[in-house]
């Protein structure tokens, strides 16, 4: 691993592990705990962001305490690699593009996280979710569905909101920085 | 809430790391197979009780903070909603359990031992540098978000009112996060290279945590007892 990864990885890491302070504080349902991962794809490509991606799943249980956050490693390994995929093919390359792209990554990663928390956890996990899902279980709706849509809502907003924060710095990345990172005119879609 | 290395004389503390996190391990998986509701109702008696063996009794109130809403959530959704107590008392155990082993752990393991013990097993040392050096970073950029949201707020950045009012906030709160993060990648890869860390080489720990024959064993032995379990669940 180059000594620039090894500077960038734990930066983009702790990016992941702050940036839901900052969410918290203006009371939206979001996480942004994916901001870092996304932006590594960006900068560097796909293995990188998986090396984010795990070592952030795995220092957020450390850091939280909470080990059933391990439980969703795959669904930070699939962001991951979808990010990735959408930078190759030059989705950040404006806002529209970029929120297309955000909302496919919020469907994805519901799909794979409503599992895990259905069968391991009995629907129960992170508070505003489980509202949701208490809420629509109580209005009659099957409990998978319940915590699909209930994950569904939550991950649609958040995975567009990360894209976005991810295109609006890229964009604003100064020309010297960027040169540093070769993929970014490709996520951008100059190439 | 306090959660992390806390310095004892228990069996876990002195025992190689890599012992009690197989133990944690093992405890994972058992709560997943063991039949519903004993199987993690004793589950969680046995971590209970090895957190206070191990004299980290103090773990039990971050394992309480953290379990309360799963079992205020799943009462509510599988007891009353669903009229299925015992559904909600199964998975809550089971949550509780691997919670309680896991904050023990944690607890019970300094981490520059477990360091040490990686590096020693031949891990490479951009590995066991990923982690330290991100366990660093992250108080650091959590300080660093609260200093920009309270300087936002001073220059009279609102992050209340309406929800587009609220989003649109998060960019002057976000944009200096990243960038400045960013900005650090070249001052701290200048200084790696300076230290070699590109070079592939075997790095010698100088005090790698001594592993006993019999550890090794009780390692397996909860390994395979894992394993068992499995094959036993598919099978039955």
């Amino acid at each position: 691993m180059t000594p620039r990864l090894l500077a960038l990885i734990p930066l983009a890491v702790g990016i992941n592990l702050a940036l839901g302070q900052l969410a918290a504080a203006t009371a939206l349902p979001l996480f942004l705990d994916t901001v870092g991962t996304v932006l590594v794809a960006c900068l560097t490509g796909l293995v990188p962001a998986v090396i984010t991606g795990a070592v952030s799943q795995v220092v957020m249980t450390v850091v939280s305490g909470n080990a059933t956050w391990l439980a969703f490693l795959p669904v930070q390994l699939a962001i991951a690699a979808y990010a990735a995929l959408a930078a190759r093919y030059g989705m950040f390359g404006s806002t529209t593009r970029a929120a297309l792209a955000g909302l496919g990554l919020g469907l994805a990663a519901a799909t794979l996280s409503w599992p895990i928390s259905y069968l391991a956890f009995g629907g129960v996990t992170a508070g505003g979710v489980t509202v949701v899902t208490t809420v629509l279980t109580g209005m009659g709706v099957p409990l998978k569905w319940a915590v699909y849509a209930a994950s569904l809502s939550n991950d649609l907003l958040d995975k567009t909101v990360t894209f976005l924060l991810v295109r609006a710095v890229l964009a604003g990345l100064p020309r010297r920085a960027a040169a540093r990172f070769p993929p970014v005119e490709r996520a951008l879609g100059r190439t | 809430m306090n959660v992390g290395y806390v310095a004892g004389r228990g069996p876990l503390h002195r025992s190689h790391p890599f012992t009690p996190l197989t133990l944690a391990a093992t405890f994972a998986i058992l709560a997943f197979v063991l039949p519903a509701p004993g199987g993690a109702a004793a589950l969680c008696a046995l971590a209970l009780a090895l957190a206070l063996f191990e004299g980290v009794g103090g773990v039990l109130k971050s394992a309480l903070l953290t379990v309360l809403p799963f079992w205020i959530f799943l009462f509510v959704i599988h007891a009353v909603i669903r009229g299925s107590p015992v559904t909600a008392l199964d998975v809550a155990s089971r949550i509780t359990a691997i919670v309680i082993v896991f904050l023990t752990v944690l607890a019970s393991v300094q981490p520059a031992r477990l360091v040490d013990a990686m590096v020693d097993r031949g891990l490479p040392f951009s590995v066991a540098y990923l982690f330290a050096a991100t366990l660093q970073a992250v108080p650091r950029l959590r300080q660093r978000a609260k200093d920009i949201l309270d300087a936002q707020r001073c220059r009279g950045l609102a992050v209340r009112g309406s929800p587009w009012r609220r989003a649109r906030a998060l960019v002057p709160l976000a944009m200096p996060l990243i960038l400045g993060a960013l900005a650090e990648v070249d001052e701290r890869s200048l200084a790696l290279e300076a230290r070699g860390a590109a070079y592939v080489v075997r790095r010698t720990p100088l005090h790698p945590p001594a592993d006993a024959g019999r550890e090794k064993m009780l390692r397996w032995g909860m390994l395979l007892l894992a394993v068992g379990s499995i094959v036993v669940k598919i099978a039955v």
